[in-house]
């Protein structure tokens, strides 16, 4: 038995995410830069053998899915619930929660100019973001983080898959000091497909 | 996210710069932030050199068209940036120094709030990419095993066999309309005492026999409710085995070795109405 075949068998039998630390359980001889290698080297196989399916990470863990070309012939089973799709508004809120983590709802709705309750409940229903801790200040407000269920959900590795912030008080005043002709420079969208990386995990810090 | 689109005032260029040059649903955005960037972005508007009065004009026209359709609080979070419209407005009317100080303009809050925000709403179409890619993918699971049972009861089809069927096993139409006898009043407690009686006797019965020898309506129901009652008691058991057939009622343990049946049995009133029969 390949370390490959128990990775394979493990992840193959999984409805969900694993670590490779989860994956590693499978057998004594497995550990979690081992369960790394099974899992690139397994990759590697399905490349070349054209699966339809692959092993990609979402968050720490990995999971084997379809890849995106047979989307239009799965779309044919569309008999089990999915998981959502968000609103505008979440999305929004999502996505100055990623970037300000651990941050509460005044400073959200700070930056929306609106009020954030309601849309900060739907988000904590779907488990998309949890309460991270409690700030200082009056009151002690809740402050908010993104939870691995928001990686999955976007099929991002680690929060550095999201665009390049940019400090956009430095950037305006450069802008406006020089006379403010152009805008801000807009952050890159990452057009990555839930890439199936076999780039060094070392590189991320595990 | 796709931004209500700015519908040219008929009879207007689309480039009109005068002071109310789209209609804008106002609760097509989400907040005042959103309607000051779709002002601005739609008239390529530099966002470093707002003209605060043509754009204020133009925030207040949205506002007089849609403010009222929306809920109170949504509408206070419009009508606060209004006001902060307002208030910039005013202070640009001050004097200021010969050296405009990018600092000390009264817009630059508001510049950092929007373009603040803009990037946010980068990011959050940079999400809704990445949503819709994830989505592509399937996992295990997905498909269900087989289709989906029938979540819904068996169909209650009866046939026209079944219904003359149900029609001659009603009771003929009872004597009293013909013979003015004055119809017995029977209760559901006398019913109940009945049911417990024959219960005692027998291991199981018909519900008809609780009301087919008086044939009259009032008797039927009375023994429905005594069994219903009973049932909820959880002194009897009822049971149909299919849809129309004959109901049973058993006896739970209680009533037969409890002592309970047997008071009720032995009231006279009960004794009364068995005699009728």
């Amino acid at each position: 038995m390949r370390p490959e075949q128990i990775v394979e068998a493990t992840l193959f039998a999984s409805l969900g995410p694993l670590t490779p630390e989860e994956l590693a359980r499978a057998d004594e001889s497995l550990d979690a830069a081992g369960v790394r290698e099974a899992i690139d080297a397994l990759r590697e196989s399905y490349d070349e053998a054209d699966r339809a399916f692959q092993v990609y990470q979402l968050g720490d863990g990995y999971q084997v899915l379809t890849r995106p070309e047979y989307a239009p012939y799965l779309e044919r089973f569309d008999a089990v619930p999915r998981s959502p799709t968000l609103s505008e508004a979440a999305l929004e809120t999502l996505a100055i929660i990623a970037y300000r983590q651990p941050i509460g709802r005044v400073e959200i709705e700070e930056v929306r100019g609106v009020g954030s309750s309601s849309v900060l409940h739907t988000l904590q229903d779907w488990e998309m973001i949890e309460v991270v801790g409690r700030g200082e200040g009056l009151g002690r407000p809740l402050l908010y983080g993104t939870t691995r269920k928001f990686l999955d959900h976007f099929g991002f590795q680690d929060l550095d898959d999201l665009p390049e912030p940019e400090e956009l008080a430095v950037s305006l005043r450069e802008e406006g000091g020089a006379g403010g002709d152009e805008g801000p420079a807009e952050p890159q969208p990452v057009q990555r497909e839930l890439e199936p990386t076999d780039e060094g995990e070392e590189e991320r810090g595990g | 996210m796709s931004r209500a689109p700015a519908v040219p005032v008929p009879g207007r260029a689309p480039g009109h710069l005068g002071p109310e040059p789209f209609v804008v649903e106002l609760d097509r955005f989400r907040g005042p932030l959103d309607l000051l960037l779709h002002l601005i972005r739609s008239q390529d508007i530099d966002i470093f050199d707002i003209p605060i009065a043509r754009i204020t004009a133009q925030f207040q026209v949205a506002l007089d068209a849609g403010l009222e359709r929306l809920e109170l609080d949504r509408a206070g979070e419009f009508i606060e940036m209004a006001s902060t419209l307002v208030r910039i407005k005013a202070q640009l009317l001050l004097p200021r120094n010969e050296e405009p100080d990018w600092e000390e303009d009264p817009r630059a809050d508001l510049v950092r709030r929007l373009l603040e925000y803009e990037y946010f709403l980068d990011v959050a179409r940079v999400l809704l990419g990445a949503e819709a890619d994830r989505r592509r993918h399937f996992a295990k699971g997905y498909v269900e095993p087989r289709p989906a049972p029938e979540a819904s009861l068996p169909e209650l089809e009866t046939g026209r066999e079944e219904f003359l069927e149900a029609v001659r096993s009603m009771p003929e139409p009872g004597p009293e309309a013909s013979h003015r006898a004055p119809t017995r009043s029977v209760t559901v407690e006398e019913k109940m005492s009945l049911l417990g009686r024959l219960l005692e006797k027998a291991r199981r019965l018909a519900f008809e026999k609780l009301f087919r020898p008086w044939g009259t309506r009032p008797h039927a129901v009375a023994a429905l409710m005594a069994c219903l009652e009973m049932a909820r008691q959880q002194l009897i058991r009822i049971e149909q085995t299919v849809p129309f057939g004959s109901i049973w009622i058993f006896p739970r343990p209680r009533l037969v070795e409890g002592g309970e049946a047997e008071e009720r049995g032995d009231e006279p009133r009960a004794a009364g109405a068995a005699e009728g029969a």
